[in-house]
């Protein structure tokens, strides 16, 4: 996680909410909440690209951000682009 | 999906605003929801209007609108809205009779990829549609549905609501939809619109929403647009809300821009307010009206085994039958559970007969 990003699949719309995260797949119209507060932000779309921001600062926060990243990358939400600068 | 939080969150903007788009219809549905906004067809809002909406609910990042009527294709403007609506990235989902559809018609919305289609459809064989839905509708509807196959319209449901007079049919209506190639929805009958006047005709009994309980039990891959979390089995638990989404996740537009909290509460009481004086924005954060909904609670179902599946149900039923909203939904299978069975222990799924 620490050198990859992220940004939404083409076909998912997704919002910061208080809580988190809110996805929602245009394939299916399925809504996927993730309560992760502020470590998981969408940043301003860019080119029709949405990407994620990651902050974290504890191991701890590490571990669950990258458990929720892979399980939203499974679920094609979000597609991994490569290594961060 | 754990929703627990979601009863308290308040969300910064709906997920989907349903949008009854015009008053206009040319069926005379006997359970149509909407019978009572026939008033609002002078007022209806304006293409430009509809655009501004449509602004707005980009704005507020709303992932869908969920066009209905009256019959949203007698609007002459509704392609471009659609067309509008997909242009702002706003997935639309229609609820259409199926009537008006053309080859023509259909070929314009071929081409558009945030689309959903639900046809309605209320009986398996004509003599029971046609009592509800008009003389000659059944042929109609399903020359629709055809006629969206044919095109290769992907995201194309039959809609059902689920009335004693059709119930016995729910089964064949899915087998139906199986060879069209196309989902089956069931939607709840409700008494609100012209449903309050059909209601004890038409409403389920006891024993038969037991039964469609454990029908939808077998069947998950039927949709219910999480109306029915009143009788959701554990099972089907995770396939949808488990809650009223009313001012929650969803709104409700009628056609001369009224807001209110959902497309089952269009009585004068639930006003919140109306896109041509207030921003929808502004309604959905200060509504008092709204606020009223997030704070409900069905305080008498807070100790029950199905309060993490239901939260006391459909507020919007509990109203029009017991005048008051924080009420358990009369129809939610715990309330008749005793003259079934046993009531289950704790953590226990509920079998239906």
């Amino acid at each position: 996680m620490d050198n990859l990003s992220y940004h939404l699949h083409p076909l998912v719309r997704g919002r910061n909410e208080s809580f988190g995260l809110l996805f929602y797949n245009t394939r299916d119209t399925l809504l996927t909440f993730v309560r992760c507060g502020d470590l998981l932000r969408i940043g301003p779309a860019a080119g029709g690209i949405s990407r994620l921001e990651v902050h974290c600062g504890s191991e701890a926060e590490r571990g669950k951000v990258r458990r929720v990243l892979r399980g939203l990358a499974q679920k094609g939400l979000i597609v991994e682009t490569g290594v961060s600068a | 999906m754990r929703q627990e939080f979601l009863h308290r969150a308040k969300l910064k903007a709906p997920v989907n605003v349903t949008w009854e788009v015009t008053a206009r219809c040319n069926l005379h549905c006997r359970h149509c929801l909407s019978a009572d906004i026939g008033g609002f067809s002078e007022a209806e809002l304006g293409f430009d209007e509809s655009k501004a909406l449509l602004d707005a609910l980009k704005r507020m990042e709303v992932f869908q609108v969920n066009f209905g009527g009256g019959e949203p294709f007698m609007r002459e403007d509704f392609l471009d809205l659609l067309r509008y609506a997909h242009e702002q990235g706003v997935t639309t989902c229609i609820s259409t009779n199926g009537t008006l559809l053309t080859d023509a018609i259909v070929e314009k919305l071929r081409n558009m990829d945030l689309l959903y289609l639900q046809v309605s459809l209320d009986g398996a064989t004509a003599n029971t549609n046609d009592a509800i839905r008009g003389p000659g509708t059944h042929g109609r509807i399903l020359e629709a549905v055809k006629l969206l196959h044919r095109h290769c319209i992907p995201h194309v449901s039959i809609n059902t609501v689920v009335t004693g007079a059709n119930f016995r049919e729910i089964g064949d209506l899915y087998d139906l939809g199986k060879r069209l190639g196309t989902k089956t929805r069931l939607s709840r009958f409700r008494p609100s619109g012209n449903g309050k006047k059909a209601w004890d005709e038409l409403r389920l009994d006891s024993l038969q929403l037991a039964e469609l309980s454990h029908f939808l039990s077998d069947h998950p891959d039927i949709v219910t647009g999480d109306s029915f979390f009143s009788i959701t089995a554990f099972d089907r638990r995770e396939l949808g809300l488990n809650m009223c989404g009313a001012a929650r996740m969803t709104c409700s537009v009628l056609p001369d821009g009224s807001v209110y909290p959902c497309a089952f509460l269009h009585d004068g009481r639930f006003l919140a307010g109306n896109v041509r004086t207030e921003s929808l924005q502004s309604i959905w954060d200060n509504a008092p009206v709204f606020e009223l909904l997030r704070n409900t609670r069905v305080d008498a179902c807070g100790s029950c085994w199905r309060f993490s599946i239901c939260h006391g149900g459909c507020p919007a039923v509990a109203y029009f039958l017991t005048d008051a909203l924080n009420r358990p939904d009369p129809e939610c299978v715990a309330s008749f559970r005793t003259v079934l069975q046993p009531a289950p222990t704790a953590g226990q799924a509920y079998q239906s007969p």
